[in-house]
């Protein structure tokens, strides 16, 4: 009966998400404050139905209910409890329950905490939000429906993807789709302003939280899926260009630019075309994105399921989204109002900049991942287009955007004085240099080239700790007035620097991971050693054991420095029973920021197994940099500024002060 | 709990969620606050910012005067709109169509959508309730002795006894891994090498392989009167292309069976196939080995992947091909209880009903047979002629 009320559930979500979707929009044209008020309420009514419908589906996974089609598809009872909840989106009807999950979760934020929006914005942009949520609403009851039933119940399940039995799974889709959906709700400003034909720094303001919420937790699922493959595909390798993982790339290029774009907006009411075209772009791309992994175009372990009824109403969806916003824009666009001026070289001028390497970028990685794809629609041809084409195109427009970002931070609005940005910077260039030499020496072994790049990651790294030193005046006041200072400094500008300096730290775990890592296949036997980035590595033999609904051969692996034994790992190759599935779990020891990668390969005749094992140098500071870039999300996240506009209304009557204390500053 | 509980829990949820959708409309329209009141806020912010941004020299003085003056401009706009902007306050009049629409569509749109996709009449189905009380579904049953097992691995009867009924189903690595369990813990007997060696000849697609070879010939030296696993030695000399060897073994066999065992048919083939002559015997049986109407896995995964509609369709035509076969060779118990039991599951009671009859009039109630198929009809809420004596 549970179930049952949660397929009612989700049928009677579609009726409410109807109603959201039109009549605060017409309540907003006539200014009826009943009918626009139906938003706020309408979503928060939404999100209820839909919560009370995931959960109904949720308890079928929990307690095993093999009546429902989708749980006996995509589970088994003797799974341990953690992946019987992720596996909820571990498919594709769950995971699309996942996507209007996280969709009319930020539908009801916005209910809840735009108080402060004016009333006809609130309106239009909650309608906008339940627009699409009717439209995989319906996408989910008529092609994906997860409460299909079984009658007669089989009495076990077909078992979850092994590869998807991960704890990454309980992390990574969740993270992802944050970040994926949240940018609907900036979509959704965007639209809704071109539809009241009224874009300011007001919006932009009261846009930017959730491009910076959405940003934040785009980074960190992106990331997580990156480590994920990275430790269970056992290929050593942590980012494959692969379609779909270019998917999910492209929306935080773009969204990247967003973020920018909207600051200035916000500061200085210029780049508005390009704030909203980018809102209206990277929600498009995050609809894309779904588009290509839910459609089955592309066939990876995301797809799970292909049916073509999918993916032609996903296309569908995707013309109306995205060719409905496009003209808006365009029918909107000419009549909006310029903001600032500003010179070339200046902040804006430099965000600018940062706007169309990005965008660009995206568009690198737009052809590289739709091309074969055409390509193979329209001549039958198969073509993989591969890191070689990435690295050519997007890694070499990266390198200049590198080498910018430290000196956007630098340049002051409107007029900026990038010769007095240059003299404030040159020791950090220097410093830069010494320090990808220092490591050079240290790890000798890669490519002089090599040199640069982890030079450019310092650059990164110390370009961001420079601008907080010359905010806070270190070296010229007293380091406690220096500091006090920093203290009073807004926390976007921490925000700044740490993203920054995030990017720099995984800039140098790239460059250090791929110019110093080695690669050794061999074949081992027991009591056979290799030696791998200074340490020695022994093959103690093999064992079989069993997981609760796998069997796995491990073999046991002893490190030694010297001839001081330091560490020790197992590295299995797995059988999943159900499925007959293999899987190979990589026994990963990590020295420092470094890491020791151990992947078994097929037996031999002889007793033998083929091993491969990696070394991989500061592989961690790529993830770690992501992680670093996360946090700054948070920290700028909880700027009091982002509050201001649509704040509670008491705080007017402090503001009078305000002016008082700045200027004591 | 019964359906109608569920309708009375679905009416409910239909009302609060139409009452929450109303409430908008029930309020009095309050007055409502200047819209641009957020906006001016934020000018004024900005204009905080801008002198924040002038003490830490991130914009030049000229350049702050610039921008102090574009904000004031906005901000006078801003503050000049908001006095004039003001919503309209609406009379109860207006929203006579949209509280009917806001009314109707939920009961209406969600009825249509849940009756044509969902299954009211079906009960929730936690696996460990199923468990608790199996009845005599098999795969509940399979899906207990596996629990058990894997608590109590040791327990050799229990192997043996999931052994065959995986081979049945054709789950074949969990056929092979519990013959070879009962092997190692039991002993080795000749059924269960005859078995595990039919796993391995299944698994390898009809090819008897070394392994599968070894497990029959040591099931023959165990219990030499094995018809099966003595069979399969012959198969395997067949396809090693040692027909004259292959022939001695099926002529043997056909020797010492029974002219009217099941397995003739089979081994009269295999004679011919190698050259020898077969004794004409009178009547045909039938082939034990492929009990009709059972779905072949193929078909089952298939099953999996069809949509509801599809799937009934499959299952009906395997019913159908079950009854013609019946026909032609009524003497099958164990089909003739598959049969009732599909159209008593599928809604068909007069189909069931006639299976019944036909049924019984082959094996007589008063029999041990014919009580099996009384007790299946009892079951399945059918009334059987001449049950009760």
């Amino acid at each position: 009966m549970i179930i049952e009320i949660g397929h009612y559930a989700l049928v009677l979500a579609l009726a409410t998400a109807l109603i959201v979707s039109v009549m605060p929009m017409i309540g907003a044209r006539r200014g009826d404050m009943a009918m626009m008020t139906l938003a706020t309420t309408g979503s928060l009514a939404l999100f209820a139905l839909v919560l009370m419908s995931f959960g109904a589906l949720t308890w079928a996974y929990v307690v095993s209910d093999f009546s429902v089609v989708n749980v006996w598809e995509n589970s088994h009872s003797l799974m341990p409890l953690i992946y019987k909840f992720s596996g909820v989106w571990g498919n594709h009807e769950g995971s699309m329950m996942l996507w209007l999950l996280i969709l009319c979760l930020f539908s009801a934020m916005v209910a809840l905490f735009g108080r402060n929006l004016p009333e006809t914005l609130k309106a239009n942009v909650l309608a906008v939000q339940a627009l699409i949520a009717s439209a995989f609403l319906f996408f989910i009851l008529l092609t994906s429906n997860p409460f299909l039933r079984l009658d007669p119940a089989p009495a076990e399940g077909q078992d979850l993807n092994p590869v998807l039995q991960d704890l990454g799974l309980a992390i990574h889709p969740p993270l992802l789709y944050l970040g994926y959906v949240g940018f609907s709700v900036c979509f959704s400003f965007a639209v809704a302003a071109l539809i009241e034909g009224r874009i300011d720094a007001a919006w932009a303001r009261w846009v930017r939280p959730w491009t910076l919420a959405a940003w934040t937790f785009l980074t960190a699922g992106i990331a997580m899926g990156s480590y994920w493959a990275y430790y269970e595909l056992g290929w050593g390798g942590w980012w494959f260009w692969d379609p779909v993982e270019n998917a999910s790339f492209m929306p935080w290029l773009a969204g990247t630019a967003l973020l920018h774009s909207a600051l200035v907006m916000e500061k200085r009411e210029a780049l508005k075309i390009w704030t909203v075209l980018l809102a209206i772009i990277t929600f498009s791309l995050s609809l894309l994105g779904t588009f290509l992994v839910r459609s089955g175009v592309l066939t990876s372990v995301h797809s799970f399921a292909t049916d073509p009824t999918r993916g032609i109403f996903i296309l569908c969806i995707l013309a109306i989204f995205i060719g409905g916003a496009f003209t808006l824009f365009a029918w909107r666009a000419p009549s909006l109002k310029s903001g600032g001026l500003f010179a070339p070289i200046s902040r804006e001028g430099a965000l600018v900049l940062n706007n169309l390497i990005l965008t660009v970028a995206t568009g690198t990685v737009l052809t590289g991942t739709l091309y074969p794809l055409v390509l193979e629609t329209l001549t039958g041809e198969k073509i993989s287009v591969g890191a070689p084409f990435f690295n050519m195109t997007f890694g070499l427009l990266m390198l200049p955007l590198l080498v910018a970002v430290p000196f956007g931070p630098l340049l002051a609005w409107k007029r900026g004085d990038l010769l007095g940005a240059l003299q404030r910077l040159y020791l950090v260039a220097g410093l830069s240099l010494v320090a990808g030499l220092v490591f050079f020496y240290i790890y000798n072994g890669g490519p002089i080239l090599s040199i640069f790049g982890l030079a450019l990651g310092f650059w990164g790294m110390f370009g961001a700790v420079a601008d907080l030193w010359y905010r806070g005046n270190f070296g010229k006041v007293k380091l406690g007035v220096a500091f006090r200072r920093l203290s009073g400094l807004p926390r976007s500008t921490f925000g700044t620097a740490l993203a920054h300096f995030g990017l720099g730290v995984t800039v140098l775990g790239i460059f250090a991971a791929t110019t110093f890592g080695t690669e050794t296949v061999t074949e081992m036997k027991p009591g056979a050693s290799v030696d791998a980035g200074g340490y020695t590595l022994t093959f103690d033999g093999m064992r079989e054991a069993a997981g609760p609904n796998y069997t796995e051969s491990r073999g046991h692996f002893t490190v030694k420095r010297g001839s001081v034994s330091v560490a020790e790992t197992w590295s299995s190759k797995r059988l999943y029973t159900a499925r007959r599935m293999p899987t190979t779990e990589a026994g990963i020891l990590s020295f420092g920021a470094s890491q020791l990668y151990v992947s078994l390969g097929d037996p031999m005749a002889d007793g033998g197994i083929v091993v491969r094992i990696w070394w991989k140098p500061f592989i961690l500071c790529i993830w770690g940099g992501a992680l670093v870039m996360m946090f700054a999300g948070f920290v700028s996240l909880s700027d009091r500024r982002l509050r201001v506009g649509a704040p509670s209304r008491k705080a007017k009557a402090a503001k009078v002060v305000k002016p008082g204390l700045e200027a004591a500053e | 709990m019964g359906p109608m509980v569920l309708w009375i829990l679905l009416a409910f949820l239909t009302a609060g969620v139409a009452a929450v959708l109303l409430m908008p409309f029930a309020r009095t329209a309050a007055a409502t606050p200047a819209d641009r009141a957020g906006d001016v806020e934020v000018y004024r912010d900005q204009l905080e910012e801008l002198n924040r941004d002038r003490a830490q020299g991130l914009i030049g003085t000229q350049e702050a005067e610039y921008a102090r003056a574009e904000i004031g401009r906005r901000l006078l706009a801003a503050a000049g709109a908001g006095s004039v902007s003001g919503t309209v306050a609406a009379k109860a009049s207006r929203h006579r169509v949209a509280t009917a629409i806001v009314t109707l569509l939920p009961p209406v749109l969600g009825l249509c959508l849940y009756l044509s996709l969902g299954n009211p009449g079906l009960p929730d189905q936690p696996l460990q309730a199923r468990l608790a009380n199996p009845g005599n579904n098999l795969a509940l049953l399979v899906t207990k002795a596996e629990r058990h097992l894997a608590q109590n691995p040791q327990d050799g009867a229990g192997w043996d006894l999931l052994a065959p009924i995986y081979l049945r189903s054709m789950r074949l690595g969990d056929a092979e891994l519990a013959f070879r369990n009962a092997v190692r813990i039991l002993g080795p007997s000749a059924t269960r090498l005859t078995g595990l060696g039919e796993t391995l000849v299944a698994a390898s697609d009809g090819v008897v392989t070394d392994d599968a070879r070894a497990a029959f010939e040591q099931a023959v030296k165990l219990d030499p009167d094995n018809p099966r696993a003595r069979f399969y030695t012959g198969l395997g000399l067949e396809q090693a292309g040692r027909a004259p060897e292959a022939k001695d073994v099926f002529e043997k066999i056909a020797g010492e069976s029974p002219s009217d065992a099941p397995w003739m048919p089979l081994v009269n083939e295999h004679i011919a196939k190698n050259g020898g002559q077969v004794a004409p015997k009178g009547a045909a049986g039938s082939d034990a080995a492929q009990a009709p109407g059972n779905p072949s896995s193929q078909d089952v995964a298939a099953a999996g992947q069809m949509s509801q509609g599809d799937r009934q369709q499959m299952i009906r035509g395997m019913v159908d091909s079950l009854a013609a076969r019946l026909k032609e060779d009524p003497k099958n118990l164990d089909g003739w209880l598959r049969l009732v039991r599909s159209y008593a599951v599928l809604g068909n009671k007069a189909k069931a009903q006639e299976a019944l009859k036909s049924g019984l009039t082959q094996f007589p109630a008063v029999g041990e047979d014919g009580k099996q198929l009384v007790a299946l009809a009892q079951e399945m809420g059918l009334a059987a002629e001449g049950a009760n004596p």
